[in-house]
């Protein structure tokens, strides 16, 4: 059996193992977990709103990882940086995908809980920040004609990094609209024991999607670098021929 | 177990409905736009005569 097959067959079966997980979270997030006193039903959002939260803030410094790693190895060693530019685009799209459901869930949840959509306080609007950095760092990838385009998308993301902190902590530092911290929020926070389970497994199973969606993301640009080191290759063959 | 409280008139209970939704939606969107690329680069790498997997070095 050869390695991709080997790579194809374990890529699969996590994803099945990772199916399972999100339908056992989701099943326990709206059917076994309790309805929370206050809120009612609509408090089940945050079963996806805050695992994705949480994950939207732990692929930026994949991301981030990644891209000083390609700027340490661009001129030292290019194919060390090229797989690490294949994990910073492939942890980007990751982290604008948990972002936008981060976003998403939480007006959804804003609008019945709160009456308001929007509100421009500090984790919103961080977050909200955090987002447009990453959209922008995939659009300067994708629309910068100049050649240097990988290198300044890896310094953006150093950058963008930055605003990783600033979004945990604004609920610590300011007073916001959004709820204090759930988990690690001093002697008041904390969720009942009761809904502990639906929130752990939703943890896992969106945590194993988003590994993943980054793996497989990563195997698609690392082809695409393949076939474009292959025609590349072909091309300076062929005008070697010509030239003889 | 019922889910007809999910499917309810209430504001609370459409906004429970589009929150999961929209995660379902999202996710599974960007993991099949992954999936056309994937066939699809490995088609045309096909195509011209490249390799599509992975180098084998073993």
């Amino acid at each position: 059996m050869t390695r991709s097959r080997i790579y194809g067959l374990a890529g699969f079966v996590w994803f099945l193992l990772t199916i399972a997980a999100i339908v056992r979270a989701t099943r326990l997030g709206l059917l076994v977990a309790p309805t929370e006193a206050t809120m009612g039903n609509v408090q089940r959002i945050f079963y996806y709103h805050v695992p994705t939260s949480m994950l939207s803030l732990l692929f930026p410094y994949v991301n981030f990882g990644a891209s000083l790693c390609y700027l340490y190895w661009r001129s030292r060693d290019p194919l060390k940086a090229l797989t690490a530019d294949a994990v910073a685009i492939a942890s980007a799209e990751v982290t604008v995908v948990y972002a936008s459901i981060c976003l998403l869930t939480g007006m959804l949840w804003g609008r019945a809980a709160w009456g308001i959509w929007w509100t421009w306080d500090a984790r919103l609007t961080s977050m909200l920040l955090l987002w447009l950095l990453y959209v922008s760092y995939l659009m300067l990838r994708k629309l910068s004609a100049t050649g240097q385009a990988h290198t300044l998308a890896a310094v953006l993301s150093v950058f963008a990094a930055i605003d990783v902190p600033i979004v945990y902590m604004s609920i610590q530092w300011w007073r916001t609209q959004h709820p204090a911290p759930v988990f690690f929020g001093g002697p008041d926070s904390g969720i009942d024991p009761s809904m502990m389970p639906a929130f752990k497994w939703n943890v896992i199973g969106w945590a194993m999607w988003g590994i993943f969606l980054l793996t497989f993301r990563y195997a698609l640009e690392r082809r695409r670098q393949q076939i474009e080191q292959d025609n590349a290759l072909q091309a300076i063959e062929a005008s070697l021929e010509i030239a003889q | 177990m019922k889910l007809s409280w999910i499917f309810g008139p209430s504001m609370e209970a459409h906004h429970l409905l589009y929150a999961y939704v929209a995660a379902w939606l999202i996710q599974g969107g960007y993991a099949a736009w992954i999936a056309w690329h994937w066939f699809k680069t490995g088609k045309n790498a096909r195509a011209s005569g490249l390799p599509t997997g992975p180098r084998d070095d073993s």
